[in-house]
């Protein structure tokens, strides 16, 4: 997806190219508050006893977190990020967490109807496979399980440090 | 003020190749480069941070292009911040060649007068080189030497001649699957040839012989096999004593007089201070588009439109490489004639191209100038892979069944893939110039790129794209499909500064030296009139190697 296509369909909240000083303050707060319902969809993309290691088991939320809040991630797909976490707690009016597995799929397929939805979901699988795939060394994939549960191995030498110490 | 012999900007393949020469000839060389050296020992196969982020190139909102496309009947101006679509290509000491794959070709004699040999073609502005493939043969076979270029020589009505009987070091080490191709081929009545590489199959001085990574393309090499600048060229110009290499400086313009550039203007990208690098000779060595901006950027009132741009032809007929890709999914149980367990052998090479339809010449098809096809593995970053086609019907799969699937694609199937080279034409809605109203971070008008193929190169990419397809039918692979489209591949970068003997229609002279001004030349592949079928980089190489030539000249005449 690019960014053009995300911006043209984003939800009424909209999308601002720049961000300002204490508006990066708030937008850790608004984060962290959805990181839970973040997680959970996550796991419901990549659950227990599954080939691949379940997301919840690989940490890929706190990989999620990390990742976007580098500064080496995209601003405005950070912001999608949090923001199309906060429009699906809207339409499941905050009960998302607490659904059964059957009234879960049932609204993450609901949101997938929209363009909007489905690019959400779209980037949310991309970055949890960003973590169960991605080096050790960033958290997630730990004892190099997503990697061994396709029967593959990352590349020699692997980094020493994340982001080649950006 | 520092005072050089010649100052390089942009330490990457061109840019390396004459600082090599130069600096073994006895000149005082300063190498500016805008990034940051990585040391072959700080390289690591870290996917996330080589490929999947802005890491060995700017961030775009920091540095950027305006890239213009045709929609409906308007052109639509839309900066890369915007697209994601970045025109970055390895903003590091030795430039984007750290990261390419290697596969290397020498323009057929024919490409240096398509338009005597082929003719015109309507609405394109094909015109014959003013220097043959005889002049520069002796610069391939020396980037063959000097760069470090594995391969076969083999009989082939389109391959190159060459003056030595063979390549300095024998072919890198081949996936078993290439007896699966070549019986293929062989079995369609085509020619695989094995793909020259800029990858040690032997270790050479300083450099290790390539220990078959897996992971080539995209990434920096860990043993120094790979063919880069750096490695190849910067390094052995350092051992000199003769070269000052500049990281970090970012260089923002030339100041000239009428008759001659007196210096560059140069920011360091850590400190942000400004200063002045004066010398006899400069070279820009950005990478196409980058040394087109570097030049409208310069403007002054002695050269109101921009250096070297009296003939108004600065910027114009930018070139990429035509053509498209496609593949094909070899599965466990339908493999035929290898074993399973060979062909998943990791880090291995396919090393094959085919150059039977360089040029077309068929009762039913027609004649017309075809291009070079390339066969390789999908690339095997891990986590590309295992995102690709989890969709079903415009739906995500997830949850039990998209882990099966993704386990199946890595365990039970390879994937092998082909990238077609015809000629890019040059065309008048394919060029380079500048937006004032757009600026990068240092304050500086960014590169606008108006782009737009010639209808002619989607029939040529299209026709060769049929012929892979069926290559990859008969190896019995699963799955094929190909893509063909006018949209640039954004790491073959050529034209914007073309060559040529009239002042009047050519930005350069033979020597890539400016026209206008007798002390500065171009050295990346912006001098290309027309871009061959082939990938540029082993010409890039070559004619670096031949321009510096005329450096030495100039300079051992002042
Ligand atoms: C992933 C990848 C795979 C590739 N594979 C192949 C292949 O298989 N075969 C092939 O033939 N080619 C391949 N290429 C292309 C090849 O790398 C390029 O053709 C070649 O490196 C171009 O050489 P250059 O000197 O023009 O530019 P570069 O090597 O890119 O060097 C230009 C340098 O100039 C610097 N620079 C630019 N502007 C400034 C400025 N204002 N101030 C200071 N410094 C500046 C840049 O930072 C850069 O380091 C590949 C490229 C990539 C990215
Ligand atoms: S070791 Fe070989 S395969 Fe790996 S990056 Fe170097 S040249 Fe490429």
């Amino acid at each position: 997806m690019t960014r053009r296509d995300f911006l043209a369909t984003s939800a009424a909240a909209g999308l601002s190219v720049s961000l300002h000083a204490q508006e990066a303050d708030a937008e850790t707060k608004t984060l962290e508050a959805a990181l839970p319902l973040i997680a959970a969809v996550q796991q419901h993309m990549f659950p227990e006893a599954g080939s691949l290691p379940s997301a919840k088991a690989m940490d890929a939320v706190t990989f999620l977190k990390e990742t976007i809040t580098h500064g080496s991630y995209d601003r405005d797909i950070r912001r999608f990020v949090i923001e199309g976490a906060q429009e699906l707690d809207r339409r499941t009016k905050g009960k998302f967490l607490t659904m059964n597995h059957a009234k879960k799929e049932a609204a993450l397929r609901s949101y997938e109807e929209s363009r909007y939805g489905s690019n959400w979901l779209t980037r949310i699988m991309t970055l949890t496979m960003e973590a169960i795939f991605s080096d050790p060394i960033y958290g997630s994939n730990i004892g190099q399980k997503g990697w061994k549960s396709v029967g593959s191995s990352g590349g020699v030498p692997r980094p020493k440090e994340r982001y080649i110490a950006l | 003020m520092k005072h050089f012999d010649a100052v390089i900007v942009g330490s990457g393949a061109s840019g390396g190749a004459v600082a090599y020469t130069l600096c073994r000839a006895g000149y005082r060389v300063a190498v500016l480069e805008k990034g940051r050296l990585i040391r072959r020992e700080e390289f690591s196969k870290d996917e996330l941070a080589y490929c999947r982020r802005d890491i060995v190139t700017p961030c775009l909102f920091d540095e950027y292009h305006l890239i213009e496309e045709k929609v409906g009947e308007k052109w639509v101006a839309t900066p890369t911040y915007e697209s994601g679509w970045s025109f970055w290509n390895g903003n590091i000491v030795g430039g984007s060649s750290n990261l390419m794959s290697g596969m290397l070709h020498r323009m057929h004699p024919d490409d240096f007068r398509l338009k005597s040999k082929y003719g015109e073609i309507e609405g394109a502005n094909v015109v014959d080189w003013p220097i043959s493939y005889e002049e520069l043969e002796p610069y391939y076979t020396m980037a063959e030497e000097v760069v470090g270029i594995s391969g076969l020589a083999q009989k082939h009505p389109f391959a190159p001649w060459r003056s030595t009987p063979d390549f300095p070091q024998p072919p890198t080490k081949e996936n078993e699957v290439v007896k699966l191709f070549d019986k293929s081929c062989r079995a369609l009545g085509i020619t695989p040839l094995v793909t020259p590489r800029a990858v040690l199959s032997k270790e050479k001085g300083h450099r290790n012989a390539c220990y078959y990574s897996n992971f080539c393309g995209s990434y920096g090499c860990s043993s120094g096999a790979k063919g880069s600048s750096t490695e190849a060229l910067l390094f052995p110009a350092l051992a000199t004593g003769k070269l000052t290499l500049m990281s970090h400086t970012y260089v923002k313009s030339l100041e000239s007089t009428k008759e001659q550039v007196t210096s560059v203007v140069v920011i360091d990208t850590v400190t942000g201070k400004e200063s002045r690098i004066t010398a006899d000779i400069f070279v820009l060595a950005a990478q196409a588009h980058e040394s087109v901006r570097l030049l409208l950027n310069s403007k002054n009132r002695h050269h109101p439109n921009g250096l070297s741009n009296s003939s108004g032809e600065l910027g114009k007929n930018l070139l990429f490489s035509a053509g498209g890709s496609g593949q094909g999914e070899l599965h466990r149980e339908s493999l035929k004639g290898i074993g399973f367990e060979a062909l998943m052998e990791r880090g291995l090479f396919v090393n094959r191209s085919i150059l039977d339809w360089y040029y077309i010449d068929h009762w039913w098809d027609g004649r017309f100038k075809g291009g070079s096809v390339e066969f390789m593995f999908e690339h095997q970053n891990i986590i590309s892979r295992a995102c690709k086609n989890n969709e079903e019907g415009g739906k995500l799969i997830w949850g039990k069944a998209l882990g099966e699937r993704v386990a199946k694609r890595f365990k039970e199937s390879k994937s092998i893939r082909f990238e077609i080279f015809n000629d890019w034409l040059p065309n008048d809605d394919c060029f380079v110039t500048v937006d004032e109203a757009y600026r990068d971070k240092y304050g500086m008008p960014v590169g606008k790129l108006r782009i737009a193929g010639h209808p002619h190169d989607l029939k040529v990419g299209n026709y060769l794209a049929k012929k892979c397809e069926a290559v990859l039918e008969e190896m019995g692979a699963k799955n094929i499909y190909s893509s063909v489209s006018s949209l640039p591949p954004q790491n073959l970068i050529a034209g914007g500064c073309r060559f040529g003997d009239d002042p009047k229609s050519s930005v350069l002279n033979k020597d890539c030296r400016s026209h206008d001004i007798p002390n500065l030349y171009v050295a990346d592949a912006s001098f290309m009139p027309t871009g061959g079928s082939v990938a540029y980089t082993w010409t890039i190489y070559a004619n670096a190697f031949r321009v510096a030539d005329h450096i030495v000249r100039d300079l051992s005449e002042t």
